[in-house]
C-alpha cells in the first residue's frame, strides 16, 4: 500500500512544499519538494493574504511540475501546516481526578486525560497539541503507566501548545485562495524535533532549537517527552534588518553580508582592519567597504540576546542542566557562520546542527537542517494517518 | 469570565478565594477571575481554578507551612500562563498566616513580575485572639510580598471587626468588608465615569508606591461628602500610615453626584492626610448600584522602601530613541523598521524589533 502526504510552511524567509511517499516496509520518503522566497508575511505573520496566496500557487506548480522518476504527475489538494510565530506557547497544565475504585483502571486514565483536554483556552486560541507527560498518583511522581496502581488521587501532566486561532485562519484563507485545503496546524519546533533527534536524545535530554527567518522556537525533551517549548519572537530577519540599520545598506544587501560575510563570533583583535565590500545600492550610496568587526558585532549582540533569552527560560524552568545529548540546531539560521560556537558558550552544551534521519529524500539538498521542521510534518501524518490513506483527498494520484 | 480586561484577579489560599468569589458576585458582571489553593476544596462554580502543586500536595493543603505552599506554587507558576494573554495589572487577594495565602502569593506575584505584569495585593493579617504563631507567620511574609509587589496593602483583621463575638461571623464580616472595598476598587477600574484612572496609570502609581492603606466609606443624605471625608479621618485602617507619598481616591455614585462633593472629597482627603503627595482620583457614575449615595474608595502608599528595582526600560529606551529618530538612519516610527506594522517582540518591557546595538547604545566603529 502507499500513502503519501503533503505540508507546507510558510515562513518569513521562505516558504517550503514538500510531498512525500510511505510504502509499506519502507521508509518516509520525500519525493518532491518546492521552496520559494516568500513575500506578504513577516514575522511568521502574513500581512498580505493575496502575495501569501500567490507564494502557495507558486509552490503547487513548481511541485506539480517538477519531475521526478517514480510519478508522472500530481495534483495537490491539501497539505499539513507547519507552522511558527510568537503567537505559538506552550503552557503546563496538570489535570487530576479521584480514582474510582483501589486501583487505577483503564478507564481513570481516560477520565484524566478528558480532564486535561476540558482545559479553557482564552478565545481566539487554538489548541495545536496536548503532550501527554507523565502521571502522579498521590505523592508518588513520574509514573509512565499508572494502570493497576493503588492510589486516591490520578494527575496527568500536560504540555499544551496553542496558537492564535486568528493567525492560523490567516494562513487557511491564503491556502484556500490558492485551492489547498490546510489540515492539522502542527508546532515548527516539535516537528523539527521529531525529524532530528535519536530516541536516545529524547531521552537523555536535548534541546532543538529551530532558527528561522521571522522567529526562534525551542524544545525540549527528557525521559522522551516534550517537557518545555517557546517561540521568541526574533530571528534570522531581525539580523538582516540590524545589518542594514547599521551599515545603511538594501534588505537584499544586508540579507548577503548576513548569509556570505557575516560571524555570530565577533573576529579576534588582530583581523579588526578586515574590511568587508559593499557594491553601491543607489546613485546617492556609492560602493564601499565596512569593518568586518562591526559587522560580527552587530550579529552577535542581536543573538547573544536571543540565546540569553532562552537561556534565562531554561534556567527558569530548571531545564538547562538536563540537556546531557547538548543542542541540535534546525532551521536556515543554523548556516549562520559561527553561531554553534556562539550556542556552545551561552548556552554552555555541545552543538550539533539536524538534519532528519527518519525520513529519505533529502540528499539532494543542500541544507536539510532547513527541510527538518517539514520532515517532521510529514512524519506525523505519516504516523497518524498511516492507517487511514489519505490519497482520496488529493485530487490527483501517482500513477 | 470578560477575557478582553487587562486586569485580572486572583485569589490565593483559601480565604483568598474567598474574598475574589465575594468580589466577583458583588460585581455581579462577567470578571477576569482565578482562584487557586493548594487545597482542593477551594475550587468553586463558575471560577478558573488551579491547583497549587497537585503533584506535591495532592490537594491536601499546605498544612500551615509557608515554605511548603511556596515550593507547591512554584510548582505549578507555568499554569497561570494560559490565562495572561493581554493582562497588564493582576490584583491578588488573601489572607496570611495560614500557609497558602502568604508562600503561595509570593512565588504567583514573583512569576508574574518576570512575565512583566505588575501586581497590587490585598492582604488580610490575622486577628489577633488566633495566636502569636499565626501572626508571626503573616508578618514575617509581608516585607517578602512588599519587595516583590507593586504594591501591598494588609489590613489587620482586628481592626475589620468591632463588637463581634462569634468567629464564624467575624470571618464572615472581614471578608465581606474587604470584598466590598476591593470590589469599589474593581469597579473604579473597569466602569470609569467621567474622570478616569486605566491600568496604566494604576502600573504608574504602584511602581513607585510601598506599603498601603485602604478604607471605604458610603454616605447618604445632604452632607454625604462631608461624612465621607469624616469616616476616613476617623477610620482605624488609616491611622499610623506614616510619610504618605501617594493617594488614590474613588468616588462612586449615582446620576446625582456633583462636581462641589468630588471636589469637596478630593480636598478633604488632601489636607487630612497629605497636601503635597501624588494625588490621583477616579469617579463611577452608576445610578443602578449607587443611587442617592456616595461611596468611596480611599487608598494611602508610603513611599517605596524596600521594592527592588521596578524600572521601566520601555521608557528609557523611547527617550533615547526619540533623539535617534532625527537622524539621517532613522528606521521609522520608534526605531523599528520593517516590523513597524507587526506584533511587537516585548522582553522585560524592551522593544526587541530595535536593533539590539542600537538599544544598548554601542557605537560602531564601521
Amino acid at each position: 500500500m502507499t500513502n503519501i502526504y503533503a505540508a507546507l510552511e510558510l515562513g518569513t524567509t521562505r516558504s517550503v512544499l514538500a510531498v512525500a511517499e510511505a510504502k509499506t516496509g519502507e521508509k518516509l520518503k520525500i519525493v518532491r519538494h518546492a521552496e520559494i522566497n516568500s513575500s506578504g508575511i513577516r514575522k511568521s505573520q502574513i500581512l498580505d493574504i493575496k502575495q501569501a496566496s500567490e507564494s502557495i500557487k507558486g509552490l503547487i506548480k513548481a511541485i506539480e511540475q517538477s519531475p521526478d522518476n517514480d510519478h508522472d504527475s500530481i495534483n495537490i489538494g491539501n497539505a499539513f501546516l507547519v507552522i511558527s510565530g510568537q503567537h505559538v506557547k506552550a503552557d503546563p497544565y496538570c489535570g487530576s481526578i479521584q480514582v474510582e475504585g483501589s486501583k487505577v483502571t483503564n478507564r481513570d486514565i481516560e477520565e484524566v486525560e478528558r480532564a486535561c483536554q476540558m482545559m479553557v483556552l482564552p478565545k481566539e486560541r487554538e489548541t495545536l497539541d496536548i503532550i501527554y507527560q507523565t502521571y502522579g498518583l498521590d505523592a508518588l511522581e513520574g509514573i509512565s503507566s499508572p494502570k493497576g496502581m493503588s492510589g486516591r488521587m490520578l494527575r496527568l501532566n500536560t504540555l499544551h501548545i496553542h496558537g492564535n486561532s486568528n493567525r492560523i485562519n490567516d494562513a487557511r484563507t491564503a491556502a484556500a485562495e490558492a485551492n489547498l485545503e490546510l489540515r492539522d496546524p502542527l508546532f515548527a519546533a516539535s516537528c523539527a524535533a521529531d525529524a532530528v533527534l535519536t530516541d536516545d536524545e529524547k531521552n537523555e535530554g536535548a534541546l532543538v532549537l529551530d532558527l528561522g527567518g521571522g522567529s526562534t522556537s525551542y524544545a525540549v525533551y527528557f525521559d522522551g517527552y516534550l517537557a518545555a517549548a517557546n517561540v521568541i519572537g526574533i530571528g534570522g530577519d531581525h539580523i538582516s534588518s540590524d545589518i542594514a540599520y547599521a551599515f545603511h545598506t538594501t534588505h537584499a544587501q544586508a540579507e548577503d553580508l548576513k548569509k556570505n560575510e557575516a560571524s555570530a563570533i565577533i573576529a579576534p583583535n588582530g583581523s579588526s582592519s578586515a574590511r568587508v565590500p559593499i557594491q553601491g545600492s543607489s546613485p546617492l550610496m556609492d560602493a564601499r567597504t565596512i569593518s568586518r568587526r562591526a559587522l560580527d558585532t552587530v550579529v552577535n549582540l542581536r543573538l547573544k540576546e536571543l540565546f540569553s533569552i532562552i537561556r534565562h527560560e531554561l534556567e527558569y524552568q530548571d531545564l538547562l542542566h538536563r540537556l546531557h545529548k547538548g543542542i541540535i540546531l534546525t532551521g536556515g539560521g543554523s548556516a549562520l557562520n559561527g553561531i554553534d560556537a556562539l550556542i556552545h558558550n551561552e548556552l554552555g552544551h555541545p552543538v550539533r546542527i539536524g538534519k532528519p534521519i527518519h525520513i529519505d529524500g533529502l540528499s539532494d539538498i543542500e541544507n536539510p537542517e532547513s527541510f527538518a521542521a517539514i520532515s517532521g510534518a510529514l512524519m506525523f501524518a505519516h504516523r497518524n494517518y498511516e492507517s487511514k490513506p489519505i490519497l482520496s483527498l488529493f485530487k490527483g494520484l501517482f500513477k | 469570565m470578560n477575557q478582553d480586561s487587562p486586569i485580572m484577579l486572583i485569589g490565593v489560599g483559601g480565604a483568598g478565594s474567598q474574598i475574589a468569589h465575594g468580589v466577583s458576585r458583588a460585581f455581579g458582571e462577567p470578571m477576569r477571575l482565578i482562584l487557586c489553593d493548594t487545597d482542593s476544596v477551594s475550587a468553586r462554580d463558575n471560577a478558573r481554578f488551579i491547583l497549587l502543586g497537585g503533584n506535591r500536595l495532592s490537594g491536601r493543603g499546605s498544612g500551615g507551612d509557608v515554605a511548603q505552599a511556596r515550593l507547591a506554587a512554584e510548582d505549578s507558576k507555568h499554569e497561570f500562563n494560559v490565562h495572561l494573554e493581554g493582562v497588564r495589572l493582576a490584583v491578588i487577594v488573601t489572607s496570611l498566616g495560614g500557609g497558602t495565602g502568604g508562600g503561595a502569593s509570593l512565588e504567583i506575584i514573583k512569576h508574574l513580575r518576570h512575565l512583566g505584569i505588575p501586581s497590587i495585593i490585598f492582604a488580610t493579617l490575622p486577628f489577633s485572639f488566633e495566636g502569636e504563631e499565626k501572626s508571626r507567620r503573616a508578618q514575617g511574609i509581608t516585607s517578602m510580598l512588599e519587595e516583590v509587589a507593586g504594591a501591598s496593602i494588609f489590613t489587620p483583621l482586628d481592626q475589620l471587626i468591632d463588637n463581634v463575638d462569634n468567629m464564624d461571623e467575624a470571618m464572615r464580616r472581614a471578608v465581606d468588608t474587604i470584598a466590598t472595598g476591593v470590589t469599589l476598587f474593581w469597579r473604579m477600574l473597569e466602569k470609569p465615569g467621567y474622570i478616569r484612572l486605566d491600568a496604566e496609570r494604576i502600573k504608574k502609581i504602584i511602581a513607585v508606591a510601598g506599603r498601603g492603606k485602604f478604607a471605604t466609606i458610603s454616605a447618604q443624605g445632604a452632607t454625604r461628602a462631608n461624612d465621607i471625608i469624616d469616616g476616613f479621618k476617623r477610620s482605624t485602617l488609616l491611622a499610623s500610615c506614616n510619610s504618605v507619598k501617594s493617594i488614590l481616591l474613588g468616588v462612586l455614585a449615582g446620576e446625582d453626584l456633583r462636581l462641589s462633593e468630588v471636589g469637596s472629597i478630593a480636598d478633604g482627603v488632601r489636607e487630612t492626610f497629605a497636601p503635597h503627595a501624588s494625588f490621583d482620583i477616579a469617579t463611577v457614575n452608576d445610578e443602578s448600584i449607587f443611587s442617592g449615595r456616595i461611596s468611596a474608595v480611599l487608598m494611602l502608599f508610603e513611599a517605596n522602601k524596600v521594592k527592588a528595582n521596578l524600572d521601566e526600560p520601555i521608557s528609557l529606551t523611547n527617550q533615547k530613541r526619540r533623539k535617534r529618530d532625527l537622524s539621517p538612519l532613522s528606521q521609522g516610527p520608534q526605531g523599528r523598521g520593517r516590523f513597524t506594522n507587526v506584533e511587537p517582540t516585548i522582553y522585560n518591557g524592551e522593544d526587541l524589533d530595535v536593533p539590539t546595538f542600537s538599544r544598548r547604545n554601542i557605537t560602531l566603529d564601521i
